[in-house]
């Protein structure tokens, strides 16, 4: 009998959840929420926090080595903000994961053993500064679309720290479309750099918005996500924006994309694009990319060489 | 035995005022070892390309928060005029029956500073 | 004339000690970036990286003004010897790459950061009734920025060092016992020293390693760790362009992407 009780009452509990959620209400971090939801949450900001860590590292790469007094303070400035943004997630992850005693430390663990995962392009190397130029036009870019697409997450912790995450991004969008005006404007040497790393980055980025449905890679969270109000357009409908935001500027400044085949197809208003190999999301999902285990190890030494400043400080009652 | 590392991360929760004036407004929440280390992480985390004027950091477990039950109990019906001038508004056309002006909320408000004599 | 052209060699000799000082120490900051003990101290350990950078182009920019090159030249493009910086700033962060197996030692960054700022701080005072006018009203632009830093250093400083955690302790020792033998270098004023004092420029060595000695002590003594501050500058002057490889690989770093086209606008 209480067993059925305490059954209606989970359905109740639901019906008021998805009623709250229709509603355009916000969900609170000690609210009750259905574990799916919660679940779904946890993947997606601990994914999205650990790949603003993990995203600091190609461009702290290139910090020191930045060629004016000016872009070395911007940068640096900016993979300051990756972090920040980490720490934002992060937080939000850590409050949900209360009901199961997991912690920050924990979540490096997983990252370390491989069970959290990471954005695909954080995977990639950043091997000249027109990389790093292009990380913060086209990869910040790409992250603007994806993260204001859930700017009204139903989920009210997420959707704050997303507001303060995407007014940042259009400080470093246009930190990076500083250094490839200047590239671009420049030397031959200098466009070609722009040009190679266009080259380089471009199936990256087309992989960044994920499979357009689950028959590509076998499973996508994107359903559930929408269903929650979490976010609102489909992968294939970010990707479509991403071209259409960005093909022209890319052109227009006199550069080519190393895909035939693209066109705006104005019957159907969707962009027709060469596929990517979908199946390079599954190697970069193991951690088998150009850069995963550098960085991976890199994020490993810093955690293990300061493990004594942690002792050190850990209050004494427990 | 090895240590247990999660005390090195104790919850903090962040506020600060923009202005001597302003109220305090609550920010984030950070994890630091303990207060002294929290309240300099504070401004350079969250608070960096604005203007403030002072921090606050609280222990998280020492902000006592509403259960959602606890919630309920900030609802109330819509019948307390009179607790507001909404309630005494009538008091304005009495007033002009003796020839006065109502001394309103605008108007008492501009007292701030002193009052200007005269008739 | 002889008098005027010497005051000038000290007004520059002086303005490049400040500039390389904070430039090679923003420098090293920033190769810490992403490897902080936690991600909170890592957002906010940058930003004293690029406030000190910030200070270092100002003192490029008044460089610039009389006529010595442009900042981002000054900054990139001199070599080892021409550098004016302490060289206990330009040590290395630890063994290894910041790219390639950074074993980073946090206690040797909280030591020099702690140690540097105070001293910074102690000539920042002093700058501000400098007789080089420019030079004075930066000065107190700068000490504004310094509050914050040397309250973040000492807050790390005094918590490692007084954590009567084994480690730590031994850690923040070792670092002391590394950083004070070549402290004596940002005191150092270099063979223009004289002129700098006489022209009202900055005060003199031993004045300013006297405050910094007074500031610091009492610090040590409120952890209860006793130190005689043994003081010197044994691998040389960095304001007579006597420099570690270590300067020279950061340089070598720094400068890649300049070096590869000087002409170029990046």
């Amino acid at each position: 009998m209480n067993v059925l009780l305490n059954e209606m009452a989970e359905q109740e509990k639901l019906k008021h959840f998805i009623a709250r959620i229709d509603a355009g209400e916000k969900i609170e971090a000690d609210d009750w929420m259905p574990e799916d939801y919660r679940g779904t949450l946890i993947k997606l900001i601990s994914m999205h926090g650990i790949s603003e860590i993990m995203g600091a590292l190609p461009e702290k790469e290139w910090v020191p080595k930045a060629p004016t007094l000016n872009r070395k303070l911007g940068i640096m400035a900016k993979v300051q903000d990756e972090m920040g943004h980490g720490q934002l997630l992060l937080r939000v992850v850590e409050d949900l994961l209360r009901p199961f005693a997991k912690k920050r430390e924990d979540l490096m663990q997983d990252l370390f053993n491989g069970d959290l995962k990471f954005h695909n392009v954080f995977h990639m190397e950043a091997k000249t500064w027109g990389d790093a130029g292009l990380i913060g036009w086209l990869v910040d870019g790409a992250a603007i679309i994806s993260q204001t697409n859930m700017l009204g997450a139903s989920y009210g912790p997420y959707s704050r720290a997303l507001h303060r995450i995407c007014a940042e991004e259009v400080f470093h969008a246009q930190h990076g479309e500083a250094i490839i005006m200047a590239l671009a404007e420049g030397t031959k040497e200098q466009r070609k750099l722009v040009q190679d790393s266009i080259d380089y980055w471009w199936e990256s980025l087309l992989l960044f918005f994920g499979p357009p449905s689950k028959k590509e890679v076998g499973s996508s969270k994107q359903d559930v996500t929408i269903r929650y109000k979490i976010r609102t357009s489909t992968n294939e409908e970010l990707r479509q924006a991403f071209f259409s935001k960005y093909v022209k500027r890319i052109l227009s400044l006199g550069y080519t994309i190393p895909d035939e085949t693209l066109r705006f197809d104005e019957e159907s208003k969707t962009w027709i694009y060469q596929q990517p190999d979908w199946s390079k999301l599954k190697v970069l999902a193991r951690n088998e990319g150009p850069r995963s285990q550098d960085r991976l190890k890199l994020r490993r030494i810093s955690y293990e060489n300061n493990k004594w400043v942690r002792e050190a400080l850990a209050p004494k009652v427990i | 035995m090895e240590p247990r590392q999660e005390a090195y991360f104790e919850e903090f929760e962040v506020f600060s005022r923009k202005t001597k004036s302003a109220p305090v407004q609550y920010h984030y929440s950070l994890l630091a070892p303990n207060e002294d280390i929290a309240i300099m992480m504070a401004q350079e985390n969250f608070m960096r390309r604005e203007a403030v004027d002072d921090i606050w950091i609280v222990k998280r477990q020492n902000i006592r928060k509403m259960t959602a039950d606890e919630k309920k109990t900030l609802q109330r019906m819509d019948n307390k005029d009179y607790r507001t001038t909404k309630g005494y508004g009538y008091l304005k056309k009495k007033w002009r029956k003796y020839e006065q002006d109502m001394l309103d909320e605008k108007e008492i408000m501009s007292w701030a500073g002193g009052v200007k004599n005269g008739e | 004339m002889e008098n005027e052209s010497l005051k000038n060699l000290a007004i520059k000799e002086l303005l490049l000690q400040l500039a390389d000082d904070d430039f090679i120490h923003a420098y090293r900051g920033s190769e810490w970036l992403g490897l902080a003990p936690h991600i909170e101290e890592d957002v906010a350990s940058s930003s004293i990286a690029q406030d000190t950078m910030g200070h270092a182009v100002i003192y490029y920019k008044l460089l610039e003004e009389i006529g010595e090159g442009t900042a981002d030249w000054l900054a990139h493009d001199r070599q080892a010897h021409e550098r004016r910086n302490a060289i206990i700033l330009e040590a290395a962060n630890g063994p290894g790459h910041y790219m390639k197996d950074p074993d980073y030692d946090w206690a040797f960054a909280v030591v020099r950061n702690y140690f540097y700022t105070q001293a910074k701080a102690i000539r920042i005072q002093s700058l501000q009734s400098s007789s080089y006018a420019p030079l004075a009203e930066v000065a107190q632009k700068v000490q504004m920025e310094l509050y914050y830093h040397l309250m973040h250093w000492k807050v790390w400083f005094v918590q490692l060092l007084g954590s009567g955690h084994k480690e730590a302790v031994s850690r923040m020792k070792t670092a002391i016992e590394k950083t004070l033998p070549d402290f004596a270098g940002i005191f150092s004023l270099g063979q223009f020293g004289e002129e700098m004092v006489e022209q009202g420029l900055i005060e003199g060595e031993a004045a300013i390693q006297k405050k910094w000695i007074d500031a610091v002590t009492p610090i040590f003594e409120s952890v209860g760790v006793a130190t005689t501050f043994e003081i010197g500058m044994e691998k040389g002057d960095g304001r007579n362009g006597v420099h570690t490889e270590d300067l020279k690989t950061a340089l070598d770093t720094l400068s890649e992407v300049y070096a590869s086209d000087k002409a170029a606008s990046w």
